[in-house]
């Protein structure tokens, strides 16, 4: 799951969750300019596709700002 | 006016303030003297007892997505107003604002500040921070305004006042999941008896101790490689095909659609918009793609990255759906995902 939201989307319980931009523009961010806007995009898609990968037993943020560190959530 | 009135200070979003609707989600926080919006029916609920000083309207994005610039700023606020309670909201089902006067309740609280909110039991401000802020329930929607600002401006008096609350259930408010010592007129040993044989005779009984299991889901296996995998897009941004032909609700989705993507490398704003009523639109409508990113997984898909991409995209709105409503979309979304031999999905949510 991308969210702009992304402590919310931890709180509610789901289990993989990529930190996006904003919530008008979650899966990039147009004051970038094209060519960066579609190299953050990216990297939020790529960071997606990671955890996908990845094993979780919790609610688990995948940060694109600091791939490939993860920072677990414990459910509450 | 006497000199035991006490000073208020109301917490309001950009729509309730007056200012304007989505376009103004990132309106920076500013405080009006005085009441203002639905603070002015508070005002006359509170009567003497209370006067509302002060108001800090601030943008929905802004209180949720930069609180390091929002939290400064009402601080700043609160400091100049030096209120003796804080009454924020209600919020009704409003997801963003909920959480706002949740997370401003909870600075004040901080600056030694009693608070109170209201907002709708499934409002995600209420998952967040009903254990340490003091939330008044309501209705869903704006109809419940009345009686949602009389709920709040009792508490709010007797917060302010310094009294101690009593029992959620007594007062009104949401339980924060406190159990306080004190003595009750029956032992335990016969209070269970007594709730034993209500039950027994299918009579209504009030359990001491609410059990709420948050339901958790068991989160998937991880994909052994993505790269063999077959994934599909999902999005709770309402996104359509120009017109809405099939005319998605707006918000309070019972369901969801499905719509091919097959062939296409892009979504262009000529064919595709969002229909959500829950974000400003303006930015998606323009480029399709931040609430769907099939530009970007198309370029992923030709470099081998994963498989394949299912030929169809599920949509629906994510916006004031219910708890239940939203199970059974999901259920559905994954059982029809499942069928179709996906292995993985991204799902965008605003």
């Amino acid at each position: 799951m991308i969210s702009a939201l992304f402590s919310l989307a931890l709180t509610t319980g789901a289990p993989r969750v990529v930190r996006g931009g904003r919530i008008e523009h979650v899966c990039g961010n147009p004051s970038l300019g094209p060519e960066k806007d579609r190299e953050y995009g990216r990297h939020i898609v790529q960071t997606a596709l990671d955890a996908l990968q990845t094993e979780v037993a919790e609610p688990t943020l995948f940060d694109p700002s600091e791939e490939p560190a993860r920072e677990a959530v414990a459910a509450r | 006016m006497s000199e035991n009135t006490l000073r208020v200070v109301h917490v309001l979003n950009q729509f309730f303030g007056g200012v304007g609707g989505e376009e103004q989600a990132n309106l920076p926080v500013q405080t009006r003297d005085g009441a203002v919006g639905p603070g002015r029916a508070l005002q006359q609920l509170l009567g003497d007892q209370a006067r509302i000083e002060a108001t800090i309207i601030g943008g929905d994005n802004l209180f949720t997505e930069q609180w390091e610039v929002a939290a400064p700023a009402v601080k700043e606020a609160l400091r100049k107003a030096a209120p003796d309670v804080l009454v924020a909201g209600p919020a009704f089902n409003a997801g963003r604002y909920g959480l706002a006067c949740g997370a401003v309740c909870a600075l004040a609280q901080e600056e030694g500040i009693p608070a109170v909110t209201a907002m709708y039991h499934e409002n995600p401000g209420v998952l967040e921070y009903v254990k340490q802020v003091y939330i008044v329930p309501t209705g869903e929607s704006l109809s419940d305004m009345h009686d949602a600002l009389e709920r709040m401006s009792r508490l709010a008096v007797k917060l302010g006042r310094g009294e101690a609350l009593g029992p959620a259930a007594d007062e009104g408010y949401l339980p924060r999941g406190i159990r306080r010592p004190g003595l009750r007129e029956h032992p335990a040993a016969v209070r269970a008896v007594d709730m034993v044989v209500a039950r027994l005779a299918g009579k209504p009984f009030v359990t001491e101790l609410p059990i709420k299991m948050p339901e958790r889901v068991d989160p998937a296996p991880p994909l052994p490689d993505v790269k063999h995998a077959t994934l599909a897009l999902v999005t709770t941004g309402a996104l359509v095909p120009k017109g809405n032909p099939d005319r998605m609700v707006r918000g309070g989705s019972k369901d969801y659609l499905r719509y091919s993507i097959e062939g296409l490398q892009s979504l262009s704003s000529e064919d595709w918009e969002s229909v959500h009523r829950g974000f400003y639109t303006l930015i998606v409508n323009e480029n399709p793609n931040y609430v769907l990113p099939l530009n970007i997984v198309r370029d992923l898909e030709e470099q081998r990255a994963f498989k394949g991409l299912h030929p169809m995209f599920l949509t629906t709105s994510g916006v004031g759906t219910s708890v239940a409503d939203a199970k059974r979309i999901g259920e559905g979304m994954a059982e029809e995902l499942k069928g179709a031999g996906v292995d993985g999905c991204l799902l965008v949510a605003t």
